[in-house]
């Protein structure tokens, strides 16, 4: 994004906030007292439907459970004020009360849905689950919880509607502003990564379960709230406001407003929820239809939503052009880190003792062991399909051997995820591209990064601070012009590029690189060659290459591992692998000499 | 002779960024052609618009004398192009031999098929039943392949299939592709970094930069290699 599209950007978003603050404090004085009834309850509905927004439109968890935190909130203000009284004191401790539930709770169900190896499925079945299991024990606590009717008649704040009015409303103006702010930083770039690609944030050392519940716990947060400031402004608590009814119409009005926009579901759910309160009355059952089939014609004519429409019609007619694509951030050379040291008497960068790997009865990989030192670049070559892709996800990820012990710098890995493994010192660039299609080139760079340099939670960051190797390959392929392009625009061999400038970017000093150089010229494969010498030769990196390109081997290594079979059948120099009759027959086919693409 | 393929000034790109630009190209029945060129060029986007991936913004694009402008992917694969795309080309929850039968018109054909892509990719027939997603990734490349002989195709789109896999298999390939040529008379546009692959396969080349063709012209020219090496900043 450049400057000045930013800085407009920022403008408009202030001048958009003061004017919405400016109606919430005119609001009482214009609007009919049955209007500002129906926007009290709806502005705070649409608090909670933001929050849906963040979790499903921009990180992709569908959940049907933020109504629970909405009643839970709701509920400690009932509770306490039922059975305590109202109190400045006791408002304060149902105030606690609320977020600390709402907050363990999240904590659980956050848990649940997301421990490693969970499917995203997971997240909307157990989220739908939750509000049940709030309602129904809401329902068999008998008068504790006045089971089915609620609770009503407490006591609450002395407070006019107009002052509540303006405390709702600049709640969530102030809301709306930061979630704008959030996602469009730095930090809220990676929703949009963990929503696309979950494993290549893992192995950028982010991990994503944590910060998938820490979200969770902070839209839980602002749910319960919401919720208690609705319980201290209407003084009725019902399970309703808790169940899963709730919670799928806030998908819906989410959905209509149009997911993703955070002010589209905002203004969704103002509109259809004082819609409500107007024609509910007046057609009770017909609304209810006239909302669920537009919802169905929504998701399937514009599934953007609504308010993209207003928007482009907008543009239009102020002849305004769709956003063009700036120059990106500066790049900058990064501070290089020094190396962790290594750990203990090992001398080895990367350790492998008897590494095997079952599925099911068929063996890919049979007791593997080598070592491999510093600023050594050991390259694994073999016949397709003999192991050399699992080899390094065996590396790479704990969890993936059957039996066997890898070290990184001294470090057993034991079965410890990517994103642990990643702090000792690795990095993996896959074999097919593994990147962020709807992020740009210089988000996708700055996710890599954000490991070791925390990203901004508000404003985004006008420089790339990037280490040397990286800056490299990003020059060498062309990328530094286009690192305001969306990834999905570029080519196979770009991608490919990109991710082996994300991996360097990690700065790792065991590096693992499956087929580098696939699509790319071969003047661009000579180029990472010469860098891939560099970072061994004077930067005491220790890399693991798996290449068909014999050439390339030759080249760049100064040792050869055979895999054949999942088992090691030769581990020799570069020399006697490529005048090898055996590696000749299994691998480089009859009067091939080692001889390669180009 | 009708060609197999006619290109007359076709542009097209995603959404409003036009990455080719007027391109101009003719293949003739039997003859294989290999576009060359850097990274991000357009190389692929050339074949996504023939098989109606992208809309065209402008120029006309025939097929067997007939034009196919315009015309969604399925319609383009029924008249017999088979396109073998650089990503995401297989069911990866199938079974290998069912990836082979969606190749396919008739069930009938699928012994003898399997058969024949056995000839060329020898591990085919003993794992029919594996999941494709299981396969490595340079037994997913010949899979591809296979599936696409299989279908019996006139024409035959090609993206950079030799990424991955070893250099006997590479060899096996040229050679097996080279024969289909000559005996079902199939023409081949072949996108290629392996510039020895594209030589040993193409009869001619093209080059591509920017989204245009700069330079075409016989493989086995005199000076050839030495064109397409500065082309290609070798």
């Amino acid at each position: 994004m450049t400057d000045t599209r930013r800085d407009s950007d920022l403008r408009l978003v202030l001048g958009l906030g003061a004017l919405a603050l400016a109606s919430v404090a005119l609001g009482p004085y214009i609007l009919p007292t049955f209007l500002i009834n129906s926007l009290l309850r709806a502005i705070l509905y649409a608090a909670v439907a933001l929050t849906v927004d963040v979790l499903w439109g921009y990180t992709g968890i569908l959940t049907f459970g933020q109504s629970a935190f909405f009643g839970i909130g709701a509920y400690a203000v009932g509770l306490v004020f039922t059975h305590m009284g109202f109190s400045a004191s006791h408002a304060l401790l149902a105030l606690v009360l609320s977020l600390v539930v709402s907050a363990s709770t999240a904590l659980l169900v956050g848990w649940l849905s997301f421990y490693p190896g969970a499917s995203p499925l997971y997240a909307s079945v157990v989220t739908l689950a939750l509000p049940i299991v709030v309602t129904q024990i809401l329902f068999s606590a008998g008068t504790f919880t006045g089971s089915s009717s609620g609770l009503s008649g407490f006591e609450s704040f002395d407070i006019s509607i107009e002052i509540w009015f303006w405390i709702s409303g600049t709640f969530l103006v102030l809301l709306t502003g930061v979630a704008w702010l959030f996602v469009r930083s730095d930090a809220g770039r990676m929703l949009v990564a963990i929503r696309e690609n979950e494993a290549r944030c893992e192995y950028l050392g982010i991990s994503v379960s944590r910060l998938k519940i820490l979200l969770l716990m902070a839209a839980a947060l602002v749910a319960a709230l919401s919720g208690y400031l609705f319980a201290s402004m209407q003084m009725v608590v019902a399970p309703e406001y808790a169940g899963f009814v709730f919670g799928t119409e806030l998908v819906i009005w989410v959905a209509l407003g149009g997911r993703g926009s955070l002010v589209g579901p905002v203004l969704g759910t103002l509109f259809i929820d004082v819609g409500s309160a107007y024609l509910s009355g007046n057609l009770p059952y017909v609304w209810k239809l006239l909302v669920g089939v537009a919802f169905v014609v929504v998701i399937v004519a514009f599934p953007g939503g609504l308010l993209p429409l207003p928007m482009a019609l907008l543009r239009r007619l102020r002849g305004i052009p769709p956003p063009a694509r700036g120059r990106g951030p500066m790049l900058e050379l990064a501070e290089p880190r020094a190396l962790p040291g290594l750990r203990g008497d090992s001398a080895s960068a990367l350790v492998l003792e008897g590494v095997c790997k079952n599925f099911g009865s068929l063996r890919v990989l049979d007791g593997i062991s080598f070592r491999a030192g510093r600023g050594e670049l050991l390259s694994v070559v073999g016949p397709n399909g003999a192991g050399k892709t699992t080899l390094m996800r065996c590396i790479s990820d704990g969890a993936e051997r059957s039996r066997g012990r890898v070290l990184i710098n001294g470090f057993d890995t034991g079965r410890l995820p990517p994103e642990r493994c990643v702090a000792f010192g690795i990095g993996r660039k896959f074999q097919t591209a593994n990147t962020f299609d709807s992020l740009t080139v210089a988000q996708s760079l700055r996710i890599a990064r954000s490991r070791l340099e925390r990203p901004w939670l508000l404003h985004c960051s006008r420089t790339l601070a990037l280490p040397d190797a990286a800056l490299q390959v990003i020059r060498a392929t062309g990328l530094d012009e286009h690192l305001d392009m969306a990834v999905r625009h570029l080519s196979h061999g770009q991608k490919q590029a990109l991710e082996l400038a994300m991996v360097l970017a990690l700065e790792p000093n065991v590096l693992l690189l499956d087929e580098p150089t696939a699509g790319l010229t071969k003047a661009e494969r000579t180029l990472i060659g010469r860098i891939l010498r560099d970072l061994t030769e004077h930067h005491g990196l220790c890399i693991l290459l798996v290449e068909h390109d014999l050439d390339f081997v030759r080249e760049v290594s100064s040792r050869v591992i055979v895999l054949h079979q999942g088992q090691i059948l030769l581990d020799a120099t570069v020399a006697e692998v490529v005048e090898s009759e055996l590696v000749r027959s299994i691998y480089a086919g009859v009067g091939s000499h080692g001889e390669s693409p180009s | 002779m009708t060609p197999a393929l006619e290109l007359q000034g076709i542009s097209s790109g995603y959404g409003e960024a036009l990455v080719l630009r007027e391109v101009d190209l003719t293949l003739a029945p039997g003859e294989v052609l290999a576009v060359l060129g850097k990274n991000g060029m357009g190389k692929s986007t050339l074949l996504k618009t023939v098989m109606g991936f992208l809309p065209l913004a402008a120029g006309q694009v025939r097929l067997f004398g007939e034009s196919i402008g315009g015309h969604p992917p399925h319609v383009v694969a029924r008249a017999a192009v088979a396109y073998t795309p650089q990503e995401q080309a297989l069911f990866q929850d199938l079974s290998v031999e069912d990836n082979l039968r969606l190749g396919l018109r008739r069930d009938r054909q699928l012994r003898v098929g399997i058969e024949r892509a056995g000839e060329i990719f020898p591990f085919l027939p003993q794992r029919l039943a594996q999941r494709a997603g299981t396969l490595s990734g340079g037994e997913q490349k010949m899979l591809l392949v296979a599936r696409a002989l299989l279908c019996q195709p006139r024409l035959m789109l090609i993206d950079e299939i030799t990424e991955g896999l070893q250099p006997s298999v590479i060899e096996r390939l040229s050679v097996a592709l080279r024969a289909e040529c000559e005996r079902t008379g199939v023409s081949i546009l072949l996108i290629e970094q392996n510039v020895g692959f594209a030589r040993g396969l193409a009869q001619r080349y093209a080059v591509m930069k920017r989204g245009e063709l700069v330079d075409q012209g016989a493989m086995h020219g005199e000076d050839t290699a030495a064109r397409i090496a500065a082309h290609l900043n070798v």
